[in-house]
């Protein structure tokens, strides 16, 4: 009986895992509704309290919703580990953690993908985004995306009881997201916080943005800082990610 | 290679709790499952069965001695073993917002079956598992039971080599777990091996080839379920209504179990005449059953806490 089983391949079981997230939350449209509140909140307050910032508000909302589905991703994660047992009925056997990892993030953003179309599709006609700058904030929306991913998968793998991750995650995304200058111009911010604001994804992302728009001035260094920042983070927190999704299969 | 399903040699736990004393929940457990074998884990609670359980099935670390699964050693190698395992966590739940069919389908699919073999599986689990009716609605408006039949199902499904069940049968109704019985048997009889753990006693003697009493940590029987009856005195039960008082007329004949007024003694099948004898001579109405595991179960569990 052994010789006839192979070990499985690397990232195995990703897809028939994100197809499985995909049904499980398509069932939660009320989700999909909600996950734009806070986004359309401030939209609402920028549009009437500064309506020229209004371009540079729908880049920071496209920006901050991928970042938010690192929040849906703790949560589920968080959810289905501790009340369904389900790390336990996939992870032993052939399917691979970082395949569950991976599945569960891609299957979430597929989900949510609508509602932040709808902003994408907005922020273009108002913004008059060109397709480069289009294709500019959509991409670097995605690598967002991985970095608050891979951020939620770990930081649920050290909750033991879900109502403790309430007072935590929105918190975090929160603060990541709203607080740096996403919403609003990179230039807004103090000046000696800058580099800080550069090494956070979603400012950073925003602000690569907004320079390309004319809304911000960043210097040479600057958007090295922030592309390069971008890039290591990113590339850094995903294989982490991966690695940590094997490492917790197993509880000490 | 003709290695065991799995064999553990000396396996220790010892889980350490933050501002309370370690708990020591496995403390030296050896025992090996053969293969097509169906193993009963028993215990009281907190025995340490749901441990062992997850170490063997590479979610849990243990703290020294060795477990192999097929020969891979699991906490070196725990993903060269996990192609070869499937469980059933206690207390897992399937997804509350996929339906049973659903359920198992895409979780075939993620252990890499392909999509005919998935879902001829599914159609067949959901008939053995009495899940039909239930098919296509979401988990979350099934019953308890229906949940936990979709948690079997699922498992079942994978006729995986080595399957884990913690307290597979937990909520179902007798006829519910007469199917998990038999689908367990036809499993088996396809060339699986099974390690379930179980607090209903009918069911570890209808099912299980062996099983291991797990007290404290340790392994204090293992044999099959007549051994273990046999190991109590006998495999018979004499009761005896209004003769609590007379224990000693009868202790030759093997254990005797006063409760209430009635006194019970277990005896073996060849000194019955003999005892039956007695008890017209002593004017007492007399009746014969077989001892259950659960008798057995709660003597020897008894006397090591006795001991203790
Ligand atoms: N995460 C943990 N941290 C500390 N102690 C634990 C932990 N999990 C289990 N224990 C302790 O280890 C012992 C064995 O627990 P285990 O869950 O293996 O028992 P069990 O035999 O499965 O019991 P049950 O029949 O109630 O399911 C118990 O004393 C339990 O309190
Ligand atoms: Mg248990």
């Amino acid at each position: 009986m052994r010789s006839e089983i192979a070990t499985t391949r690397a990232f195995g079981g990703t897809a028939a895992f994100l197809w499985t997230e995909v049904l499980v939350q398509a069932h939660e449209e009320l989700a999909m509704a909600t996950a734009m509140v806070t986004q359309v909140v401030l939209l609402v307050f920028v549009y009437i309290l500064a309506p020229s910032l209004i371009g540079v508000a729908l880049v920071g909302s496209v920006v901050f919703s991928t970042f938010t589905l690192g929040q849906r991703v703790l949560n589920e994660a968080a959810y289905i580990r501790i009340d369904h047992k389900a790390t336990d009925l996939y992870l032993a056997g052939p399917m691979t953690a970082e395949g569950y990892f991976l599945g569960m993030a891609v299957g979430i953003l597929v989900v949510y993908l609508p509602p932040v179309a709808i902003l994408g599709a907005l922020t273009v006609l108002v913004a008059h985004l060109s397709v480069a700058t289009a294709l500019l904030l959509f991409g670097l929306s995605g690598v967002v995306w991985l970095f608050a991913a891979s951020i939620g998968y770990i930081f649920s793998t050290f909750f033991r009881d879900n109502r403790a991750i309430w007072a935590y995650a929105s918190l975090f995304f929160n603060v990541f997201g709203v607080l740096p200058p996403v919403f609003y111009p990179f230039g807004y911010f103090p000046a000696y916080l800058r580099p800080v604001a550069l090494l956070m994804p979603p400012s950073a992302a925003a602000a690569l943005v907004q320079s390309r728009l004319g809304a911000t001035v960043l210097s040479t260094g600057e958007t090295w800082l922030a592309v390069v920042g971008l890039a290591v983070e990113t590339t850094g927190l995903f294989v982490f990610a991966a690695y940590w999704a094997r490492r917790t299969v197993r509880g000490a | 290679m003709t290695a065991e399903p799995l064999r553990a040699e000396n396996l220790r736990k010892i889980y350490t709790v933050k501002g309370a004393p370690p708990v020591e929940a496995l403390s030296g457990v050896s025992m090996a499952v053969h293969p097509g074998e169906r193993v009963a884990l028993l215990g009281r609670n907190g025995a340490g069965k749901t441990t062992f359980l997850r170490i063997a099935s590479t979610l849990l670390r243990p703290t020294s001695g060795t477990i192999e699964v097929f020969g891979y050693d699991v906490d070196a190698v725990p993903e060269r073993a996990r192609p070869y395992i499937a469980v059933v966590p206690q207390e897992g739940k399937p997804f509350f917002h996929l339906c049973p069919r659903e359920q198992i389908y895409t979780y075939l699919r993620a252990r890499g079956l392909s999509r005919e073999t998935a879902k001829s599986r599914t159609e067949e689990s959901l008939v053995r598992m009495g899940l039909t009716e239930v098919a296509d609605r979401l988990a979350i408006t099934l019953s308890g039971g229906q949940r936990q039949r979709t948690m079997v199902a699922t498992v079942i499904a994978t006729q995986a080599p080595l399957l884990f069940l913690d307290e597979p049968t937990i909520g179902m109704d007798p006829f519910a777990r007469r199917e998990v019985w038999a689908s367990l048997r036809d499993l088996t009889t396809k060339g699986s091996t099974i390690l379930l753990t179980t607090h209903y006693l009918d069911e570890a003697e209808a099912l299980s080839h062996r099983l291991y009493i797990v007290e404290r940590g340790r392994v204090i029987v293992t044999g099959t379920a007549d051994e273990l009856k046999r190991s109590v005195g006998g495999t018979l039960k004499v009761v005896l209504p209004g003769a609590a008082g007379r224990a000693s007329e009868f202790a030759s004949f093997g254990e005797t179990v006063p409760d209430g007024g009635t006194l019970t003694v277990i005896v073996a099948p060849e000194r019955l005449g003999e005892l039956m004898d007695l008890a017209v001579r002593s004017h007492l109405t007399a009746t014969v059953g077989p001892v259950t595991l659960e008798e057995a179960f709660l003597r020897v569990v008894g006397r090591k806490i006795d001991e203790e």
